[in-house]
């Protein structure tokens, strides 16, 4: 049965695969005008750029930790805080505001990630409590307001062109990403990472030391969400609280499109960019096309399902082995399905 | 062929004599003492407090248990599953709210069916990729809700639904039996119900094995994604009537009313002293964790702390709750 | 022939390694009993023993996973004690073992400096590339660095973690029944590069139930019987692996307790025509009768466990005909196999077996709750009625009935989690793999004796077992497989404790004399 599966949408294979599904996203969207009403050009490059720097480095935070097996549930949070941390201490230095909403984020890192490592907990749990608190921190630092940012300079300089699709703070995600991307090139810590994801076991048996990894990736997962929540409040020139997942999904879905997978080991953080970039192909060719609201909501959740059905650990074993299955692969082939059983692990 | 002889010690572990008090016990007894001490806190926060202690306020709380109860009792159920929870409940209950409210010009009846309905269509396909080939649950219920929240916004033109004018029929899920709101008595009713049926059924036998250890339950021939399949239902079910019951205490719907629910819920479950890992706990520590969750947000309301803060203390408890659980369970493991 | 008191002299002036006198005891059961073994630089030594012989407590202290509870021992000529296998291994003294400690999903370049600390933070990546492929050539396996672990055979990965400890500079090997998963050509290729290493000066510990391998590979070879070393000898002084089986066995067994009479079959049983499990199993054919008890042997890696898996349907990928008193079951769904009457005992108690923190009485009754309900509700009296007598049948202290599983010993765990497979009328094949893993002697004959009687109220039973003494007690026919396939189906009569010995350890003339 795995012969019926392309291969392609298993995500599984090397970690060229983002790019070409990049590529397919990039050329549809390029043919958009073929088969839509609406216009490409390079002020949509520029829009998707923007949308890369809104939410990227949320999917980053959230994918790292996906590479080496585990979930935080709290960057949805912590992406808040950042931002209401950056607008509430930057006003007289900017520079000050990221950094105490990094240092935030390293705290923050650090505690959930040192449970998750000495206790051995599984991070869903731990990272659910820190979810609600730190949402809970983020109300009471806005009194559950929507706050304003003084320094229309910093706004301004944000967002202002560069080599006409970029802006500074796209650059600014960019460039974060291809620092993390350097990382895992040019040293032994990605290595390190996907073997903590690949096999646990396998990699403390090894030497490698998995708390510090753990400890690690969470403390800049954290750090990353909080600088990116930060980056976006001052180019929107406010923070807001919002307690939707809208960007846990956005980021789950953008990491799991990047090549990384759900049971970590696998997945780099240029498969991630390309993830992200994606999904803002998408949202792009949504606003395009005068799509509703609705529409993203629509397309966001039912490609996420998408991927993690591919995703899904079982899911050749239900294929194969039930009725339900059988009856399906009939309905559809209107023949039973023998003989191709391949072999090979499920 | 005596039991002495069957029952002679192959290994280190007290057999003769009171065998109920082993260690492990002990130990158990310990965690739901700490939870215990913490309700004890809590009733003492509740008693000093100025106005806590009058009718008014028990009426209140109880108001708000009624809703957050209902969504504690489903997740719990998940939670059993070995599922951890659903980040759906809100959406879910959002959209079974809109759904009633809109349909009530044909009927409460229909009204009701079919928002019920739609909570059942949306935990059985939840529950089939969770449970039939092993998709994440965090996952499938952020992308179910996601997809709700599509469909409802598109089905309303993002309008808020209110019922037709002068529409009684509905009134009696607001009304009072004994001074208390009648969703207390249906919350309780249903525990009462659902509880009986855990005990008696085979599904609630199968549910608590297939969440203790998933792989041995499929071993031992228990179709086991059917059982989380049901579990999905029966909680979804759950979501969709608080909803409808929160459209009708509102008198509105839109896919704001699900406010902290979602949050509520899974800190009811946890707190009530559930495990997250699957396999223990009953609905009646839902409710529990429920009404403990709702009394903490009642006095730190009385005492004037912000809206804010109330989320941050549930998440602080929910994050020490699941700490300490596993704190204890590395004491019996050693 | 038993020797152990004094080990014999070492290979050089001073051994590479040098066990004294180390005993490890769990519970009541002596694992190991002053053992003492010495190995030379260059010196290849050979492991032997049945299962429960001491071998892999032996191995486990010197891989520092197991800390003695007496003894010494010595890395050429300094005393060490090891709290993890990490100190053990920055002693020099490093494990290949069946559960690799490979990470699938990186690139075998990666995999081969994996916790190695003496790298620099920044990756060098010619220097790493020419590191990696020196270290590739050692083994003689000329692989792309850059490819994905998860693309090379089990052979080659093998290869790939000898070749990360040589860079570990490891000077004493341990491999543990490292050919028990691999093809001929790659046992071929790892004794190669096994026989290059201890050239080199390094020395070679080598586990296995394979004793050609063993004479084939070994200089030396010690034999472990009931936690005590037996015998340490040259390998040039044996002929034969007879002897070896000899040494191995040492007392003569008991004659079979079952009398003729008893595995008379009384029903039309399990058929099972050409089972195949990709790639454990190759076309298993082999009846069942009702109220016969086949005893299913061979070494780790034979494929015994996947044909009573497959048969409960929990292998996706197993094929073949399987009929039950006449009756088809379709395989690949363990609901469908209980219910055609297949019970199924897992050889993993905690993981695939009992519910540990569920009460005994719910533990028993998992497999019927079907038949102990009525339109879906369970049915009170009954089920508590079956329950007590199950757990009288199994004779575990129905005081406990309602006590969670996890604290019982662990006989009395696996008395309970076989309980549910047991004394029931719907069952007609019973599926047992490795029905006394970790129970006590006592524990054991119960076990045994619940096994006879489902056979004499005339359900067919299929055990696996690694273990002889199990297999010649309780078989009425032994089938032994070696390499997913049967080498020979015998009656209980007409073998014997080294035939199967023989079988199961494999011989290349018996298997191709079978053909």
């Amino acid at each position: 049965m795995s012969a019926r599966i392309p291969d392609i949408l298993r995500f599984r294979g090397p970690a060229l695969r983002p790019f070409l599904t990049l590529a397919v996203f990039a050329i549809a969207f390029a043919l958009l005008p073929q088969y839509a009403s609406g216009e490409v050009g390079t002020a949509n490059i520029a829009n998707v750029f923007t949308s890369f720097a809104g939410i990227g480095l949320v999917a980053l935070a959230l994918g790292l930790t996906m590479i080496i097996g585990e979930y935080d549930l709290s960057v949805s949070s912590t992406y808040l805080l950042g931002g209401m941390l950056a607008v509430k201490t930057g006003g007289d230095s900017p520079a000050l505001g990221a950094a105490i909403a990094i240092a935030a984020g390293l705290v923050v890192g650090f505690i959930q990630g040192f449970v998750v490592a000495k206790l051995k907990m599984s991070s869903i749990p731990v990272t659910l409590g820190g979810f609600i608190a730190l949402l809970g921190l983020v109300y009471v630092l806005s009194n559950s307001k929507s706050i304003n940012y003084s320094d229309l300079k910093v706004t301004l300089k944000l967002n202002e062109p560069v080599l006409t699709v970029f802006t500074e703070r796209s650059l600014i995600a960019i460039g974060i990403f291809l620092v993390l991307a350097a990382v895992f090139a040019f040293t032994w810590l990605g290595r390190d990472a996907r073997a903590v994801g690949s096999d646990r076991k396998a990699a403390r048996t090894s030497g490698v030391r998995i708390d510090r990894i753990v400890i690690g990736t969470f403390m800049s997962s954290a750090a990353i969400s909080c600088f990116s929540g930060a980056l976006l409040a001052y180019s929107l020139a406010y923070a807001t609280p919002n307690r939707t997942v809208a960007p846990l999904v956005f980021a789950t879905t953008a990491a799991l499109l990047g090549g990384v997978s759900l049971s970590g080991g696998r997945g780099n953080p240029l498969g991630i960019g390309c993830g992200v970039l994606c999904l803002a192909i998408l949202n792009e060719a949504l606003a395009v096309t005068g799509s509703a609201a609705y529409v993203t909501y629509l397309v966001t959740g039912g490609l996420l399902l998408i991927v993690t059905v591919v995703d899904a650990p079982h899911l050749l074993r239900w294929w194969r082995t039930t009725k339900a299955a059988e009856n399906l692969r009939l309905a559809f082939a209107g023949r039973p399905a023998t003989g191709a059983r391949a072999g090979g692990s499920a | 062929m005596s039991t002495d002889l069957a029952t002679a010690p192959t290994g280190p572990g007290p057999v003769r004599g009171n065998p109920r008090v082993t260690r492990e016990t002990a130990i158990r007894a310990a965690f739901y003492g700490a939870i215990a001490l913490f309700a004890a806190l809590v009733v003492y926060g509740a008693v000093s407090t100025h106005g806590f202690l009058t009718m008014t306020n028990v009426r209140a709380i109880l108001s708000s248990v009624a809703f957050v109860g209902m969504v504690a009792v489903g997740t719990a159920l998940i939670m059993i599953s070995g599922n951890l929870f659903s980040l759906a409940v809100g959406s879910t209950a959002a959209a079974a709210a809109m759904i009633f409210l809109a349909l009530l010009p044909h009927g409460i009846v229909l009204a009701f069916a079919v928002a019920l309905l739609m909570g059942v269509v949306v935990g059985a396909v939840q529950g089939f990729l969770v449970g039939g080939i092993g998709a994440n649950t965090i996952i499938v219920t952020i992308g179910a809700a996601s997809l709700i929240q599509g469909v409802a916004l598109w089905a309303s033109a993002g309008a808020t639904i209110l019922p037709p004018k002068g529409d009684t029929s509905f009134a009696w899920l607001n009304g009072h039996i004994f001074t208390f709101a009648v969703p207390i008595y249906i919350l309780f009713g249903t525990v009462f119900v659902l509880d009986q049926f855990l005990r008696r059924s085979r599904f609630g036998r199968q549910l608590k094995l297939v969440g203790e250890n998933v792989e041995a339950a499929r071993a031992a021939g228990i179709r086991t994604g059917w059982v989380v399949v049901g579990a999905f239902c029966i909680a979804s079910f759950l979501f969709a009537f608080a909803g409808v019951e929160l459209g009708a205490f509102n008198e509105s719907g839109s896919l704001l009313i699900e406010g902290t629910q979602t949050y509520d819920a899974i800190a009811a479950a946890v707190v009530g002293g559930i495990a997250i890992s699957g396999g223990r706990g009953s609905v009646w520590q839902g409710l529990g964790g429920a009404i403990l969750i709702a009394m903490i947000s009642d006095i730190l309301l009385l005492r004037g702390y912000s809206e804010g803060i109330q989320i941050l203390v549930k998440g602080v408890v929910v994050f020490a709750v699941v700490v300490l659980a596993r704190l204890n369970r590395m004491r019996a493991e050693s | 022939m038993t020797e152990n008191a004094t080990p014999p002299p070492a290979a050089g002036p001073r051994p590479l390694l040098s066990v004294r006198h180390v005993s490890k005891t769990y519970g009541a059961v002596r694992a190991l009993d002053d053992a003492s073994v010495e190995l030379g630089s260059g010196e290849i030594l050979g492991l032997c023993g049945h299962n429960g012989a001491g071998k892999s407590t032996l191995v486990k202290i010197l891989t520092g996973q197991v800390r003695p509870d007496a003894g010494e021992i010595f890395m050429q000529g300094e005393s060490v004690e090891f709290r993890n296998p990490l100190e053990a291994q920055a002693k020099g003294l490093a494990i290949v073992d069946q559960e690799l400690a490979l990470a699938p999903d990186l690139s075998v370049e990666e995999n081969l400096f994996l916790g190695n600390f003496d790298l620099s933070l920044l990756r060098r990546p010619r220097a790493a590339r020419r590191r990696a492929r020196d270290l590739l050539a050692r083994i003689g396996l000329s692989v792309d660095p850059r490819r994905p672990l998860a693309d090379l055979s089990i052979g080659e990965r093998q290869l790939i973690e000898i070749a990360r400890l040589v860079g570990r500079d490891a000077r004493v090997l341990i491999l543990d029944e490292p050919t028990a998963t691999l093809s001929e050509n790659e046992i071929a290729r790892v004794f190669a590069v096994v026989r290059e290493l201890v050239r080199e000066g390094r020395a070679t510990i080598f586990v296995s139930h394979r004793l050609d391998e063993v004479l084939d590979l070994c200089d030396r070879v010690t034999v472990l019987r009931d936690g005590r070393i037996v015998a340490s000898r040259s390998t040039a002084d044996i002929a034969h692996r007879q002897e070896l089986i000899k040494m191995m066995i040492g007392k003569e067994l008991p004659p079979p307790q079952r009398s003729e009479a008893a595995s008379v079959a009384a029903g039309a049983g399990a058929a099972i025509t050409d089972l195949t499990v990709p790639p454990a199993v190759a076309s298993f054919s082999q009846d069942v009768k009702g109220g016969q008890i086949v005893g299913l042997t061979g070494q780790v890696g034979s494929g015994t466990s996947q044909v009573l898996r497959a048969l409960a349907g929990l292998e996706p990928d197993a094929r073949g005909e399987f009929t039950l008193d006449g009756k088809t079951v379709r395989l690949g769904s363990p609901a469908t196999a209980l219910r055609a009457g297949v019970a199924f005992a897992s050889n993993d108690r905690k993981g695939e077996g009992l519910f540990l923190e569920q009460t005994v009485e719910d533990n028993l009754v998992a497999t019927r709750l079907t038949s102990l309900s009525r339109a879906g509700f369970i049915r009170g009296r009954a089920l508590r009625e079956t329950a007590r007598r199950l757990i009288d049948f199994v004779k575990v202290d129905r005081e406990r009935i309602g006590d969670t599983v996890e604290h019982f010993s662990g006989g009395n765990q696996q008395k309970i989690f076989l309980g549910r497979c047991l004394d029931r009328r719907d069952v007609k094949l019973l599926l047992l793999d490795e029905p006394t893993r970790g129970v006590d002697v006592a524990g054991r004959a119960e076990i045994h004796q619940l096994i006879r009687q489902a056979a004499l109220a005339g359900v067919a039973v299929l055990f696996a077992s690694t273990e002889l003494d199990e297999i010649l007690d309780l078989s009425d026919q032994v089938v032994t497989m070696f390499g997913g396939e049967i080498v020979a189906s015998l009656a209980r009569a007409e073998t014997n404790a080294e035939l199967i010995s023989a079988d199961m350890t494999m011989s290349h003339e018996r298997k191709e004399a079978t053909r």
